[in-house]
């Protein structure tokens, strides 16, 4: 063979090397970054319906199942950290876990002595839903 | 987003708590008052959407307040969120455009939460 053309062939050859790996690698972000923001979207939803389920003016405060869902609130937080192929995402996670600690602490005091009212719940569900948005960069 | 964008025209007609806080003949409190008073215009006429969404929802929540749907401690826990959300902004901010952000933003939370509301709450 040439040697000129089996230079070409190498070059060739590793241009198209270099090329899948950027397609994949783009692809397998793509993918992630999907998943990523499906992961944040069922946090809000479930800090949403905690929000809906405890902040109700007049009902009785019920510690064990409201610590129960925090519990569980606490622990899909901690899980959706530790899954997070985003490095860069886990800040954003840890601000979001942090958020929901802060409106279960805030809920639990005005709960327990009957001091929630429906504009409480309905400013509080706007905050959540601005941080996540902003944590999906939108 | 540049945050030290000219302010867009103000709109005639005062707001529920521009006419609330009108009232106020204290002298010791007046300054304050008309410091916030520009301040929240600037910010809501302000061309960077999350300088003039947090005044917005300042006003609302002060509106909330003083017709206690929601009480003192509501009020303070929803400007600590906003803060918390603020601050990621404003050091994203260029450093020259900082100082202007915090003034509309940190600011005039803080004037809001220790001077403005407790008029409010005064008045009732």
């Amino acid at each position: 063979m040439n040697p000129n053309t089996a230079k070409n062939l190498v070059v060739r050859n590793m241009v198209l090397y270099a090329a899948a790996i950027v397609m994949t690698s783009c692809g397998t972000a793509t993918f992630s970054k999907t998943g990523s923001d499906a992961q944040i979207e069922s946090l809000r939803s479930f800090h949403l319906a905690f929000i809906d389920e405890f902040a109700v003016s007049h009902k009785r405060f019920n510690a064990t199942a409201f610590d129960a869902k925090v519990n569980e609130g606490n622990a899909k937080f901690q899980q959706a950290i530790a899954n997070e192929k985003f490095t860069a995402r886990r800040p954003v996670l840890n601000d979001l876990a942090a958020q929901f600690k802060a409106d279960a602490a805030h809920l639990r005091s005005k709960a327990t002595r009957g001091k929630v009212t429906p504009a409480l719940a309905s400013e509080m569900k706007k905050d959540v839903n601005k941080i996540y948005d902003h944590a999906l960069g939108r | 987003m540049p945050s030290a964008g000219k302010p867009k025209r103000r709109k005639s007609g005062k707001s529920e708590l521009d006419s609330a806080l009108d009232q106020v003949t204290d002298e010791s409190v007046a300054a304050a008052t008309k410091e916030f008073q520009d301040l929240l215009a600037q910010a809501k006429g302000d061309t960077t959407e999350l300088i003039r969404q947090n005044a917005e929802e300042l006003e609302r929540r002060l509106i909330l307040l003083k017709e206690r749907k929601i009480d003192k401690e509501d009020f303070d826990y929803f400007v600590e969120n906003q803060k918390r959300d603020l601050r990621v902004f404003i050091d994203s901010q260029p450093a020259q455009a900082q100082e202007r952000a915090e003034k509309l933003t940190l600011h005039l939370l803080g004037i809001a939460a220790t001077k403005i509301a407790p008029l409010l709450l005064a008045m009732i």
